[in-house]
């Protein structure tokens, strides 16, 4: 049988902010977000309860309840990160657990309880660490997911349990929201005069079908356990980080380098024990009187290995001023990907081209990983759209070029230059470009090209021509058909 | 005390076993060549054809130095008719002393055997000794391409390389300093012998005659 745990933490965002010690708390607090067009208050401190304040209240009516009150509006990203910190730290009570965003977890405990010395016993444990981290929670245990998840939000009691296979007596005289219905359906059964579940489950299944649709009677046998309806096994991303405090800050670049390497050997170990990689590394210094520095590196390729971190590092230690000193710093590898072993002494060939990766980070994060660039084609009829340039750690794999259908040059000038013609001609025969005078000896063209349409930008024909001049170099030139005076530019420059 | 042992003596091991590698030299055409874990200079209008035809007889990645204005003018479509376009690593510097140091980077790694540098005026002897240094350690060809005058500097050879009119894919070559050997000037044409029109091949570089030294 089937045990599932359901933590719900009813103040997630207030919580938040009571770790961080808010002084707003004292007074009437609320955390408002924006429903049903209106900024409405979602939680509540006990100061706001007792002031009068509902949630659900739109601010203005909250404000002229209780002038004093102070809110702040939700901030969806922090409280979704304190979510998934707990999804983690759950792992110490079941290893299957799945989180149920907004504010709730699911664990299954089968055969997990025992461990704590019984279930009434995990849950109060589960609160007790909960109330450590100043989280308060509500916890239901029932044989099903939705049971359980109504047993927490529709009991008084902390902790609420359904004792096994007495999932229907448990739930009878529940509301009919703890099936997990839609607004609108349990609006209407409320209209029809049905109000906790235990009515529910003396109609016959088939009669509500036909009234209320499929939902209702799938979230019922779900409810009941008839349907089966698993948590999910998902664990929390594994974090590679490392944090370290110190009890008196620290200053010099030796000491930093030794936090450092201590935090880099913590990390690297655990992402080579797991075959991964990071391509980019997140240090995070809190000085004592300027606050965090995040210095960040990047690597070509993902990489665990201590040493070349370690030198990457190098740079940006230096380049923080440290004047009071710092006491507290946090490693963090992200980017992370599945990187595969192979025998270093034995392939040359994999060597030099290690090595190369070594030399495009040590590039790239001095110069910036942007300015490290590789060719990439597109599918274009125009010169200067057959290619673009992207970042070479961004290009992961080997790419195939199509010869090109017709001869193009090696340089290309991005905006064509205009020329000063001296003696004009169809391409002209003298001209004069960048200073220098040169005349045309041969001349192959034109090679007309249309825009593409499609991409609904003018620019109009255009007929390119290759002409060789006689002091030597082979020209790409441009010219727009069709105008009234001839123009003539420079695109280009063959080899 | 063996050789083997003043290698490895830690304050002479570098230096000594750098000089007790033999040097390669890349041929690219009979008497052609360019010494291997050096830098030459390269200068006129087709200088970077030089390069690119250089770097299309060696492996691996080449790793191309420039200011953002010659690093945006490079086509691979027109290039792909000399080399695989996708070993090309494109370094944009937006100053000299940014250029020369990635340059100085690039080549002391092992595993780049082509660095170019496009730079607006030579290395000094300084810089450029610098850029020598690196290249001796790291064993790869360093290929600075210069638009401007050149200086005084400390390397191998110095190619001034133009486009003839005589055809397509035809050069004159001249080298106008050697350290080693004598200079020369060679007109020099490529040609596929083998396929038309397909992508990135090395082809074969023909000494079309040569001119006065």
């Amino acid at each position: 049988m089937r045990r599932v745990l359901y933590i719900w933490l009813p103040q997630l965002p207030l919580d938040l902010r009571v770790r961080k010690q808010d002084p707003r708390l004292e007074a009437p607090f609320a955390i408002i977000s924006e429903l049903k067009n209106a900024w409405r208050t979602t939680h509540l401190n006990e100061a706001g309860k007792q002031a009068g304040l509902t949630p659900g209240l739109s601010l203005p009516d909250a404000r002229a309840i209780c002038p004093d009150l102070l809110t702040e509006p939700s901030d969806k990203t922090r409280e979704d990160a304190l979510l998934r910190a707990l999804w983690r730290w759950a792992d110490a009570l079941s290893p299957w657990v799945s989180p149920d965003p907004p504010d709730g977890l699911f664990l299954d405990i089968t055969g997990c309880a025992h461990l704590f010395g019984g279930e009434k016993e995990m849950g109060q444990f589960a609160q007790t660490r909960l109330s450590d981290m100043q989280i308060t929670s509500h916890i239901g245990i029932a044989d099903t997911k939705t049971a359980a998840w109504a047993l927490a939000r529709y009991c008084s009691s902390d902790i609420q349990i359904a004792k096994a296979g007495q999932t229907k007596e448990a739930l009878f005289d529940l509301p009919l929201e703890g099936l997990r219905l839609e607004p609108k359906l349990s609006s209407d059964l409320r209209r029809t005069g049905l109000k906790t579940i235990g009515q529910l489950s003396d109609i016959k299944s088939a009669e509500l079908s036909r009234r209320f649709g499929l939902s209702l009677t799938k979230s019922l046998s779900a409810a009941l356990g008839y349907a089966p309806d698993p948590v999910s096994p998902k664990s929390a991303d594994t974090l590679y980080a490392a944090r370290m405090t110190l009890p008196d800050p620290i200053g010099f670049k030796d000491d930093l380098r030794h936090v450092l390497e201590r935090l880099t050997a913590s990390v690297c170990k655990r992402l080579e024990a797991d075959a991964k990689g990071a391509r980019r590394y997140y240090l995070t210094v809190r000085c004592v009187d300027t606050g965090d520095h995040t210095l960040q590196i990047g690597f070509a390729r993902p990489s665990y290995e201590q040493a070349a971190i370690m030198q990457q590092f190098d740079r940006p230690l230096d380049e923080l001023k440290i004047e009071f000193g710092a006491d507290w710093f946090r490693l963090k590898a992200a980017h992370i990907e599945p990187i595969q072993p192979f025998q270093i002494s034995l392939d040359q060939h994999k060597q030099a081209e290690d090595d190369t990766y070594k030399v495009l980070s040590t590039l790239g994060n001095r110069l910036g990983f942007d300015r490290v660039r590789r060719f990439m084609p597109v599918q274009s009829h125009l010169p200067e759209r057959e290619f673009v340039q992207v970042e070479a750690i961004e290009c992961r794999e080997a790419v195939m070029w199509h010869p090109a259908p017709r001869e193009r040059p090696i340089r290309l000038v991005n905006r064509p230059e205009r020329l000063v013609i001296l003696e004009p001609g169809r391409p002209p025969k003298r001209f004069q470009w960048r200073k220098s005078i040169y005349s045309t000896l041969m001349a192959k063209g034109p090679e007309r090209l249309s825009n593409e349409w499609w991409q609904g930008d003018g620019g109009g024909v255009r007929d390119y021509w290759q002409v060789q001049t006689e002091a030597g170099p082979r020209f790409w030139l441009l010219t727009y058909p069709g105008s009234a005076e001839s123009v003539w530019y420079f695109a280009g420059q063959f080899p | 005390m063996t050789v083997t042992d003043l290698i490895n003596r830690p304050d002479i091991g570098t230096l000594a076993s750098i000089r007790l590698r033999a040097r390669e030299e890349l041929c690219l055409a009979e008497p052609i060549s360019l010494e291997k874990g050096r830098v030459h200079e390269v200068t006129g209008g087709s200088a970077d054809m030089f390069a690119v035809l250089a770097a299309s007889r060696l492996v691996g990645q080449i790793i191309w130095i420039g200011r953002p204005r010659e690093i945006n003018s490079l086509s691979p479509t027109g290039l792909q008719n000399f080399i695989d376009p996708a070993r090309l690593i494109l370094i944009e510097c937006i100053s000299r002393k940014e250029a020369l140091w990635a340059a100085e980077q690039s080549l002391r790694a092992s595993g780049t055997q082509c660095v170019v540098i496009e730079l607006s005026s030579g290395p000094n002897l300084r810089e450029s000794r610098r850029l020598q240094i690196a290249s001796e350690e790291g064993g790869g060809i360093g290929l600075v391409l210069v638009s401007g005058r050149v200086q005084t500097s400390a390397c191998e050879t110095r190619w001034h390389c133009e486009p003839s009119k005589a055809g397509r894919n035809i050069w004159v070559w001249s080298l106008t300093k050697n350290r080693k050997g004598q200079l020369g000037s060679w007109r020099v044409q490529w040609s596929n012998p083998l396929k038309r029109g397909g992508a990135y091949e090395t082809g074969v570089i023909h000494l079309a005659a040569a001119t006065a030294a």
